[in-house]
């Protein structure tokens, strides 16, 4: 069988691609389009490498002892061992988990209470979303020096219970400023933790949630049923999501804690800086251990929500 | 016992808009049949659908199952089912707890919703789903469930509102057919809203034609084609041939000629509507002589347009008829084809 004079002409076309050496072509198909794409983000993944991948390496090398600017170069786990002992750092480890826990629980319920009561509003809807969302660019700091103002012993909540009488003094008034449980802490970021949340939850029920709910409720579902066996779970995966950011937030916060939480015991982040600052430079050690345990729970954290983002994009 | 339907009088202006979406509709539903709400996107045939589920207040009229107004009566205590657009399966729930949702939430045992789902997934020829997962559905068995899913709870009504319009073709004839011998085996009073014409004459016992949220015919599928009510709806269901003329004691007068015909307007202005495959090749009654403008070859006939007396008219002929542009030919409209309707500003 002769060959096509097309067919001829296709191979002669050919002919000179396949003389390219193995090296260039791996280079024009599988390779170029990484390399060009790693060479376009390499302005931003340099900061990002530099300065925060050398800032951990650098804690990292700090936690395990090698503090050569007190002429210690000996690396061991010897802040760790003597984290896991401490009681303090113990305790300082429950008070993080319980206000990061207790504020996100508490915020996610609030925001979901929230965002159905402005859902099921017929009037005034804006108004109502913008006071549940106000607050929303508003940076912690101011968040926290509300929660002075408003809920130390001489605040503005003591004196209005102490002048409608509630209290016999504004000094009666129960502390909730650098108190045992947190409260102005956790107040704090409730505050500021139920609209972020909201934003997630009003999203949801303004959008996908609603047809699923008009087809429950078509079907018979009541409305606590509705909330229950549908708008609940539909919500859930967002809830979740944005609740791990919370946690890891709240786990990692240093400023709210440092303004109105307690001398003793403190939540991770203030306890790792004060032992940043301790005159003793060997304590750098247990600050930059404390400070990694706080970023390796937040890491797991974040690969937690990874990896629920991940399912959750499976099974839709 | 089937239920009968009636829409009276119904309207609804949605909140700041200065048109209603659904204005003064009476529509009569008989017990145990189909009605198709046709119209096009927008039109108000799915706001139509959610006032008769509850999920919308009219503005004003009334809906009534059997006699009894449903207005102000809650969508989870009327006694209707809904087949929406997308399937709206939970895609939380598996197939099995999908289909028994309605019967869970009215309390029923597990034991009796288990028995039940499969007897429905046989219904709709899915025996054996109960226990997939939403994701793991095509988009047809998708839409099956969610017809079980509405039939479990033995609706009196059963609202279907472009249930396949998200389906490919021959899912679309597959799930058009199951719905229909469904509907008719349970006796199912049932709505069902489609844009799409063929469907809804396949489909439907009666079709209501809603165009600006307003009814412009409610009859059995012939009428749309032989007797439409006016220019818009001979338009909507595609009769090319809208000869302007006058009607002049029972006769209708055109360029085109005069013509006997089956429709009775009032003299004056007037406007003949006539399909084109009713117009017959050779002489007969209404005939027309013209000259071939143009022929275009579409398969199963060849589609005609004949110029006489200035005007155009299109017709359909047999490919095999040797018709050819540019030359003679005499055709004929049987007076029974021959519809004359009022003029319409819009015409």
């Amino acid at each position: 069988m002769s060959t096509s004079p097309s067919l001829a002409e296709d191979q002669s076309v050919r002919e000179p691609e396949s003389r390219t050496p193995a090296r260039a072509r791996r280079w024009n198909g599988a390779l170029r389009e990484p390399v060009r794409i790693a060479l376009l983000l390499s302005p931003a993944l340099l900061v990002v490498v530099v300065l925060y991948g050398g800032g951990v390496a650098l804690a990292f090398s700090q936690s395990l002892g090698y503090l050569p600017f007190i002429g210690q170069r000996e690396v061991s786990l010897g802040a760790y061992q003597r984290l896991i002992g401490d009681q303090a750092f113990q305790a300082s480890l429950w008070l993080t988990l319980r206000l990061a826990i207790t504020s996100t629980v508490v915020s996610a319920v609030l925001a979901i209470a929230g965002g159905m009561l402005i859902r099921g509003t017929r009037r005034g809807q804006r108004l109502s979303t913008f006071l549940f969302q106000f607050n929303l660019p508003m940076p912690h700091l101011v968040g926290a020096a509300a929660m002075l103002l408003l809920l130390s012993q001489s605040g503005l909540v003591s004196r209005l219970a102490f002048s409608l009488g509630i209290v016999d003094s504004a000094s009666a008034f129960p502390a909730l400023n650098n108190d045992r449980l947190g409260v102005a802490i956790m107040a704090e970021y409730i505050w500021k933790e139920v609209p972020f949340i909201g934003v997630v939850v009003l999203a949801a029920l303004r959008g996908e949630v609603q047809p699923y709910e008009e087809a429950a409720q078509v079907l018979g579902a009541t409305a606590w049923q509705r909330f229950r066996y549908v708008i609940l779970p539909l919500l859930m995966p967002g809830v979740l999501s944005t609740c791990i950011i919370v946690f890891a937030f709240t786990f990692g916060s240093f400023e709210v804690p440092y303004l109105l939480g307690q001398p003793f015991p403190a939540v991770l982040p203030v306890l790792a800086y004060r032992q940043y600052t301790d005159v003793d430079l060997a304590s750098r050690a247990e600050a930059m251990a404390i400070s990694f345990v706080v970023a390796l729970l937040v890491s797991v954290m974040v690969l937690v929500y990874l990896r629920l983002s991940s399912k959750q994009r499976r099974e839709r | 016992m089937s239920t009968e339907l009636v829409l009276d009088g119904l309207s609804l202006t949605y909140p700041g808009a200065s048109q209603p979406a659904v204005a003064d509709l009476d529509i009569g539903v008989t017990p145990g049949s189909m009605v198709a709400l046709l119209g096009p996107s927008g039109c108000g045939k799915t706001t139509t659908m959610k006032m008769i589920a509850g999920l919308l207040t009219p503005t004003s009229g009334d809906v009534r199952f059997d006699g009894e107004s449903m207005v102000g009566v809650r969508p989870e205590r009327r006694p209707v089912a809904m087949v929406f657009q997308k399937s709206l399966l939970f895609p939380h729930m598996t197939v099995r707890e999908n289909v028994g949702f309605g019967l869970k939430v009215r309390k029923v045992p597990n034991s009796e919703i288990r028995m039940r789902v499969e007897e429905f997934l046989e219904l709709v020829r899915l025996p054996g789903m109960a226990d997939r997962r939403v994701g793991e559905l095509s988009g047809g068995q998708e839409q099956r469930i969610s017809l079980a899913r509405a039939l479990i709870v033995s609706p009196k009504i059963l609202l279907l509102d472009e249930p396949l319009s998200a389906l490919d073709a021959n899912l679309r004839i597959e799930m058009r057919d199951l719905i229909r011998s469904v509907q008719e085996e349970l006796d199912l009073t049932a709505v069902f809203v489609t844009h799409d014409q063929e469907e809804a004459v396949v489909l439907a016992d009666r079709i209501a034609l809603i165009l600006d949220g307003r009814l412009q015919q409610y009859a059995e599928a012939a009428d749309f084609y032989q007797r439409p009510a006016s220019v818009r709806v001979a338009r909507f269901f595609g009769t090319d041939n809208l000869v302007e003329g006058r009607f002049v004691r029972g006769c209708f007068e055109s360029a085109l000629g005069t013509f006997e015909v089956e429709g009775v307007a009032p003299d004056g202005p007037s406007v003949l509507a006539v399909r084109q495959e009713a117009v017959g090749l050779g002489p007969g009654p209404n005939q027309i002589d013209g000259t071939v403008d143009r022929t275009l070859y579409v398969g199963t006939h060849l589609r005609v347009w004949l110029r006489a007396g200035g005007t155009q008219l299109q017709c359909t002929v047999d490919p095999t008829a040797g018709v050819r542009t540019g030359e003679p030919l005499t055709v004929h409209i049987p007076p029974q084809h021959c519809w004359a309707l009022p003029v319409e500003e819009t015409s």
